[in-house]
């Protein structure tokens, strides 16, 4: 056998074996910084407390709760039906296809909008859609919901309105004095949509 | 970035174009690797010629190794890449149907067209042999529906757009490692083998 056959072969099997050697893909698309840029100065990624309380009491499907805390602070309590992602893990494989999706609206949660924050600048450089902070995180869902304040006599009728709705939630989730909260951890898995795969041309031979 | 049609960066439309200019591509190579001489191609078979593992072994090889660079890279989503779905007794009827004809005809589909194309009777005997094959399967399919599909009787046959690396859980990286490792060995003691045999003129 000729010494090209030799090359040609050791050719191959050192670059299969560069292929044992790579790291773990990573994900390199990424969103254009300007673009990015934009998005962050825009408050539309925020979500408050009463149009979460308001969908999930409606049990509208299209909101998918993420709870980006660790997984004791999870534990201690998060909303009902919120899937714990931690900060750390968000980006993780096994995660994408609750994350990278067209279907839903992703609702980040943490105990105020830090964390939160930081993960809905992870998704949105990671290209996903549908990603929104909750506004003011658990601690506003806490005094806006869970304790509402009763509006002084002198504010608008809508302020009121609001107060009714918030009482109403506040019972809903289990709320109203601190002596009677309920915690709840249950994680109720929602439909997870998977984009569908194209199919290429088959081929054989 | 890829794959470039079901990501529709090249247009949906230019599917056949490209598929004609690939196939006649692959056409060339295959007539200039001999495969138009139907001896050659089950010389493997009877091991005296092993141009065909050497052929489909590099083959097979480079793209595996290409395409896991490329999606390294970032160049291509795997998650994109067409993968033929499995049906396990139609699989291995139609795999012992299809090595039946193979090993009797001496050639496979693909070859059987380019034996035609350059005139070989073989060739279009072969060719001919298929359509009538096509044409018949293509009578009979209400009665082999199930074997086809995975219903019936043969509920439970479809296993999915599976790939070996992930029914078995191990790292696509590693098995391309062995899988090359074994075409270099094979290529090693198939030439071995072929310099004992009496050597066969075609």
């Amino acid at each position: 056998m000729s010494k090209r056959y030799f090359i040609l072969g050791a050719v191959l099997i050192i670059v299969a074996f560069g292929l044992v050697l790579l790291p773990d893909s990573v994900n390199k698309d990424q969103v254009p910084p300007e673009k990015l840029l934009k998005e962050i100065m825009s408050q539309s990624r925020y979500i408050s407390p009463d149009l979460v309380a308001s969908r999930m009491i409606d049990e509208d499907p299209s909101i998918f709760l993420v709870d980006v805390r660790s997984a004791e602070e999870y534990s201690t309590y998060s909303l009902p039906g919120a899937l714990n992602i931690p900060l750390e893990n968000l980006l993780d494989n096994e995660w994408k296809p609750y994350l990278e999706q067209t279907g839903v609206d992703v609702v980040l949660i943490s105990n105020d909008n830090l964390y939160a924050e930081q993960a809905w600048v992870l998704c949105t450089r990671s290209g996903y859609k549908n990603i929104y902070v909750l506004k003011g995180g658990l601690n506003q869902w806490f005094a806006d919901i869970m304790q509402p304040q009763m509006p002084a006599p002198t504010e608008p009728a809508e302020a009121f309105d609001l107060y009714t709705f918030r009482k109403g939630a506040s019972k809903y989730f289990g709320g109203g004095s601190d002596d009677q909260m309920v915690t709840s951890n249950k994680s109720e898995s929602l439909p997870v949509i998977q984009r569908t795969k194209k199919s290429a041309a088959a081929g054989g031979c | 970035m890829g794959p470039l049609i079901p990501l529709h960066i090249i247009p949906e439309t230019w599917n056949h174009v490209i598929a004609v200019l690939l196939g006649m591509a692959f056409g060339f190579i295959m007539e200039s690797s001999g495969f138009s001489s139907s001896r050659k191609i089950v010389g493997l078979f009877y091991g005296y010629d092993f141009t065909v593992l050497r052929v489909f072994f590099t083959a097979t090889v480079v793209t595996a190794i290409g395409l896991y660079y490329f999606s390294y890279m970032g160049w291509i989503d795997m998650s994109f890449v067409y993968i033929h779905p499995t049906y396990l007794t139609a699989a291995i009827v139609g795999g012992l149907i299809m090595g039946l004809g193979f090993v009797s005809g001496g050639y496979c589909p693909g070859t059987s067209l380019i034996g035609a194309a350059i005139g070989r009777i073989d060739g279009i005997v072969f060719t001919t042999g298929l359509m009538i094959g096509i044409f018949l399967f293509s009578e009979a399919f209400p009665v082999l529906e199930g074997i086809y599909e995975g219903t019936g009787m043969f509920d439970g046959d479809f296993l999915g757009y599976i790939t070996i690396t992930e029914y078995f859980n191990i790292s696509p990286h590693l098995f391309i490692f062995g899988f090359t490792v074994v075409a270099v060995a094979a290529f090693y003691f198939t030439n071995l083998i072929r310099k004992r045999v009496k050597p066969v003129n075609y």
